[in-house]
């Protein structure tokens, strides 16, 4: 499939998965009184998983669209914006410090597990996304005097996201051709 | 004038980078502020009509629920009805008293006169620090900004964002959402909420002397000029006392199950341009 129509579908599955399904999702293990703290966030996945050679101004165009989109649905106004422009900056330097060889080198491939082995994907994702969670959340509750709260909430939301994110690349990405 | 584009050129991502962000910030900065910013909301016309889409699915399938609730109310509204069938003091109240002997005209005392618009929840937040519905009216159907919302059973919010056919309403489950609120007896404070304790309200510093008991309702006040008067907020849940300053603490039970919200009313109130005029030129005067 063509490079650029696949992304654009990837783009719009996203965005229904998050906005249809996970923002609906309200779930209350161990948190009663206290309320939501599973908040899962797949939508970066989309930053994550673009081309290896991907320019980085295409990167914070595409990180700046994908966050205003979210931002539209759930009226957060920017902050959505503001944490994915933060992971598609850091990107490409988090790829060059893990792979072995220059990005260049992996031309027409995207990040997978097949490509990169499990250790380095969960590495490289679960950083990105910690980065997001912290920016995200810390820009939602705008203050520091909920801080141990917030704190809770990024490391519980982290794993909940990191969950979904693992599910939906067992799930959609070809698991026996990827390195074609 | 060659260095500079030079250094331009070297760090583009980093600067791109940063005006990306700051417009990010400016967007946050202006949803702050009171006009807000209708750009990135709910009530944008493609994604209400994503949402109408999604609401249409599953209305379908809680119909019975809709059923069910929409019974109850009706029952209470008849219950009420018959209670005061004699009169309806939301929307005017006569007052036939003589004030001469020679004077036989009767006077008519409006407090306030409220226009009811139906709307149907397309969308609900409940998890964020500030949480927002989307309706399925705009504009066009005559719904304004700074309007108050209620459910069929409480309070839900008032509306902030308007476009043609949608609106987002601001819930009373909000950060720093500070709703003017009385009990019974008309003793009266604030109820406010906090994302560390989303399923309560909770209403600070009531007078020590004040008669509280479990299941109270806590109603909202005429002072507020968002929301109607006498719409149930929630029901008192638990009382502590606060040893700093020895006032009484309140943990509300909200009336509106914000989760299962299915339809909401608009309510206009149709004297408040001229409230406000004589309240401002009240404060302009100062």
């Amino acid at each position: 499939m063509n490079l650029y129509i696949k992304n654009l579908l990837r783009f719009c599955i996203i965005i229904a998965l998050q906005v249809l399904i996970l923002n609906n999702i309200t779930l209350y293990l161990f948190t009663e009184p206290a309320g939501s703290l599973f908040v899962p966030l797949v939508y970066p996945l989309f930053i994550l998983l673009l081309p290896f050679e991907t320019p980085v101004w295409v990167l914070l165009f595409l990180g700046f669209f994908m966050g205003c989109s979210i931002d539209a649905f759930m009226t957060t106004a920017g902050m959505h914006a503001a944490a994915t422009l933060l992971i598609a900056y850091l990107r490409t330097n988090v790829l060059n410090a893990l792979m072995p060889h220059n990005l260049n080198e992996y031309a027409g491939q995207q990040p997978s597990i097949k490509n990169m082995g499990w250790m380095p994907f969960l590495v490289y994702s679960g950083f990105l996304i910690f980065v997001h969670h912290i920016t995200f959340f810390m820009l939602e509750s705008w203050s520091w005097v909920s801080l141990l709260s917030v704190l809770v909430k990024i490391l519980t939301s982290f794993i909940t996201s990191m969950s979904f994110i693992l599910v939906y690349i067992l799930l959609f990405t070809k698991q026996s051709s990827a390195r074609a | 004038m060659r260095n500079f584009i030079l250094i331009i050129r070297r760090f583009f991502n980093l600067i791109l980078f940063f005006i990306l962000e700051i417009i990010c910030f400016i967007f946050m900065a202006k949803a702050r502020t009171l006009q807000g910013d209708d750009l990135l909301s709910t009530a944008n016309m493609a994604i209400g009509l994503i949402y109408q889409k999604k609401s249409d699915l599953v209305y379908y399938i809680s119909l019975d629920k809709m059923n069910d609730s929409l019974m109850h109310e009706n029952a209470r509204l008849r219950l009420a009805v018959s209670n005061i069938k004699s009169l309806d003091t939301l929307s005017s109240y006569k007052v036939s008293k003589e004030l001469y002997n020679t004077d036989t005209t009767v006077h008519e005392v409006r407090f306030a006169n409220y226009k009811y618009r139906t709307a149907r929840v397309i969308n609900n937040s409940v998890n964020s620090v500030n949480n927002y519905v989307t309706i399925n009216i705009g504009s066009k159907e005559g719904v304004a900004r700074g309007m108050g919302v209620i459910s069929g059973t409480g309070l839900v919010g008032y509306v902030v964002h308007v476009s043609n056919h949608f609106s987002t309403v601001l819930s009373i489950m909000s950060k720093q959402q500070l709703v003017s609120a009385r009990l019974k007896d008309g003793t009266y404070g604030f109820t406010s909420w906090d994302v560390e304790k989303p399923e309560v309200f909770i209403m600070k510093d009531m007078p020590q002397e004040a008669k509280i008991y479990k299941n109270d309702s806590i109603y909202t006040t005429s002072y507020s000029h968002l929301f109607p008067p006498d719409v149930l907020i929630g029901t008192v849940d638990k009382v502590y006392i606060n040893k700093r300053n020895g006032q009484k603490q309140l943990v509300l039970r909200p009336a509106t199950n914000f989760r299962k919200l299915m339809y909401v009313y608009v309510v206009e109130n149709i004297q408040m341009p001229e409230r406000k005029d004589l309240e401002d030129s009240t404060t302009k005067a100062k």
